[in-house]
């Protein structure tokens, strides 16, 4: 018999009931004695989130605002904040920012409740056409799981001090013998196997046949002859760049673009190769921001959604500590100051985007992460 | 006093030991039996569904590219076995013998460099081995060129992580077995017109025997589960047991999986644990036997 794990939201109370019960006990015996603000909140919310959305400035005025307070747990991958909140670790959160192909799995999951587009028209007001209502991308049977809240795209990341962006107009670097031991490829899950597969003609983000995914092998297999490492650590990839060991990441983009940038390294540029044979070569990414099912406070979930997608905090969320992203919200382009538009490659987005098409769930990922796998294995 | 020997029907040892015994069951047997319950279930699009099925293991049995990692591991575990003992029973014995004014300022140093952050050390290993780093810059003020060296993101750069991360085990044990040998056998030897060599190899090593075995076996099980060394060290490109278990639960997300290959790893960690049991209680068996 088959089973699947159960995400039904359950009768008896939640954990998070239990554990606010024993906070407020807790909280009635402390009465009077000298407690700080937070504590005293007239509310508690857990947000799941990538790191930069827990910025002080982001999250404190609306505790303010709102007489909340906020528990942050910070994704490391979104595979990873996927399974925990599948496996029943949804009925301890209020609202999550993950990647879209997350968040959009996460509706008919029944992890994240479905949202209603009317009732967010005053945010989508302010969004760029492209990601206004109804966004595909995070739509399942017409249904909306969440808000767009950063975007960027997957291209070849370059120093252009020691290479001319004209060559990597196309992957074909990554294959010639000229770049043996010279690319990096970013171990980040599906997002270097994409791009290599839209190399090889085939569009990862439909169901894919056998002769297909042993063409993907067939790139892959390349790649890795080319490649000197497979990195993890943004900090380890990024020196690599500056200093020519490594002269293009790959599977990385504005991911791995902006922080150098930021530095004033603005010689480094993440680019999306033209397309091939009338398939497109880039890759927007996506991070959005959805409500979780069971949420004591709805109301408040959905205003930190509101809050997470206004102008403001647009501009707050694009320039972090870690990376600097580009945001959906078109009235926040007035608020970044001329570098920091430099920085985010503003000025290139848009041709970005028309030559990418957007990251989404792949139905073969399990094989190509398989094949990645292998490939990797029998590379050395 | 005499101390009698004691059965494991012991009433009174049962209820002595009842305590570890119940944290040993909860701690490492419960996990390890979920982690064997997980490796029957099966994914799809990162969702564990549970099958009852035996998909997981036909994979891993039929998948030529698991075992190459696992006996690549091995290869490497034990090259690291070798280099530490190799690197680490000069140092002991310099240690026991030699040096022994130094040896608590000696043991302080490799104490502080053991308890130094892993993921510091071999981060600065990436700075010191880069073709831009430290080594590749002092080869170029000496007119060898710039990038002289080239190992970093290699195997043996692996190796060398591991061996330098795993290197005090080697030396305490060996150290400590050196340090319980009865001086007066050496003298014996010397008296007996052995020379330093001819006494080190027939006296001093063979006593050393157990710390040497020791060591090289705490290695060798250390090894098998190294993560960070093939990551930073040898820029992932030749994954270890350990990444190809990580690949396996965080990439993959195919837990099943993961829990497989780390029931295989264990076995052979195991394997090795109780082959050198073996081996002791032979070498032991035979030594009681030549009394």
């Amino acid at each position: 018999m088959i089973k699947t794990t159960g995400t039904r939201k359950p009768a008896h109370p939640t954990r998070r009931t239990v554990l606010k019960g024993t906070a407020a006990a807790a909280a009635t015996g402390l009465l009077g004695s000298a407690m700080p603000r937070r504590a005293s909140a007239a509310t508690s919310m857990r947000y799941m989130c990538w790191e930069g959305y827990d910025k002080p400035s982001i999250i404190q005025p609306f505790e303010q605002a709102h007489d909340a307070e906020i528990a942050i747990d910070l994704i490391t991958d979104s595979a990873g904040g996927f399974a925990k909140l599948a496996a029943g670790g949804y009925r301890d959160f209020d609202v999550v920012s993950s990647d879209s192909p997350w968040i959009a799995r996460m509706g008919p999951a029944d992890i994240c409740e479905f949202i209603d587009d009317a009732e967010f028209a005053d945010a989508y007001e302010s969004f760029y056409p492209q990601f206004q209502a109804p966004f595909a991308p995070l739509q399942w049977e017409g249904k909306t799981t969440g808000l767009p809240t950063r975007w960027g795209w997957v291209g070849p990341t370059v120093n252009t001090k020691f290479d001319k962006l004209e060559t990597w107009s196309s992957y074909a670097p990554c294959f010639d013998p000229a770049y043996r031991d010279k690319i990096c490829v970013l171990d980040w899950g599906d997002w270097p196997i994409m791009p290599m597969a839209l190399y090889a003609g085939i569009n990862p983000y439909k169901e894919l046949d056998e002769a297909e995914l042993a063409e993907i092998r067939k790139v892959l297999r390349a790649l890795f002859k080319n490649t000197r490492a497979l990195v993890g650590d943004l900090s380890v990839a990024q020196k690599g760049l500056l200093d020519g060991s490594f002269r293009a990441l790959i599977g990385g983009g504005t991911y791995c673009t902006s922080a150098l940038r930021k530095d004033g390294h603005d010689y480094i540029q993440s680019i999306v190769p033209e397309p091939k044979d009338g398939l497109k070569q880039g890759i927007i990414w996506m991070e959005a921001t959805g409500m979780l099912k069971g949420s004591d406070n709805p109301e408040l979930a959905k205003d930190l959604v509101r809050h997470m997608v206004s102008p403001e905090v647009a501009v707050d969320l694009a320039w972090t500590e870690a990376t600097c992203n580009l945001v959906p919200n078109s009235k926040a382009e007035d608020l970044f100051t001329a570098e920091q538009k430099n920085v985010l490659q503003m000025d290139y987005m848009w041709e970005a985007w028309d030559k990418s098409q957007f990251h989404d769930i792949a139905p073969n990922v399990d094989e190509m992460l398989a094949i990645f796998q292998e490939e990797l294995a029998a590379a050395r | 006093m005499e101390v009698k020997p004691r059965s494991w029907r012991d009433r009174g040892l049962q209820a002595a030991t009842l305590p570890l015994t119940t944290v040993l069951m909860v701690f490492f047997l419960v996990p390890l039996g979920l982690t064997a319950v997980l490796s029957f279930q099966s994914t799809r699009y990162y969702r564990l569904v549970w099958t009852w099925d035996l998909d997981t293991w036909v994979d891993v049995f039929t998948h030529v590219h698991y075992w190459s990692i696992m006996a690549q591991t091995i290869t490497m575990a034990a090259a690291c076995v070798a280099l530490c003992i190799a690197l680490g029973l000069p140092v002991a014995y310099a240690m026991a013998h030699r040096v022994s004014t130094l040896e608590h300022h000696i043991t302080v140093l490799i104490v502080f460099a053991f308890l130094t952050d892993a993921v510091l050390k071999t981060f600065g290993w990436v700075l010191f081995l880069d073709r831009s780093g430290v080594l590749n810059g002092a080869l170029d003020a000496v007119g060898l060129g710039p990038a002289a060296t080239d190992i970093l993101f290699t195997p043996s750069a692996t190796l060398l992580g591991m061996v330098y991360n795993l290197l005090p085990y080697t030396i305490f044990t060996i150290y400590l077995s050196l340090v319980r040998i009865d001086r007066d056998l050496v003298l014996a030897a010397y008296d007996a017109g052995a020379s330093k060599t001819r006494t080190f190899l027939e006296v001093t090593l063979p006593l050393a025997r157990p710390g040497i075995f020791a060591g090289g076996v705490l290695v060798f099980v250390l090894s098998l589960g190294v993560f960070l060394e093939p990551k930073v060290m040898g820029g992932g490109t030749s994954p270890m047991a350990a990444e190809l278990i990580r690949q396996s639960f965080e990439t993959r997300v195919n837990w099943p999986l993961g829990a497989a290959l780390t029931l295989v790893v264990i076995t052979i960690g195991a394997g090795t644990l109780g082959l050198a049991a073996l081996v002791l209680m032979r070498l032991s068996g035979r030594r009681e036997a030549t009394r």
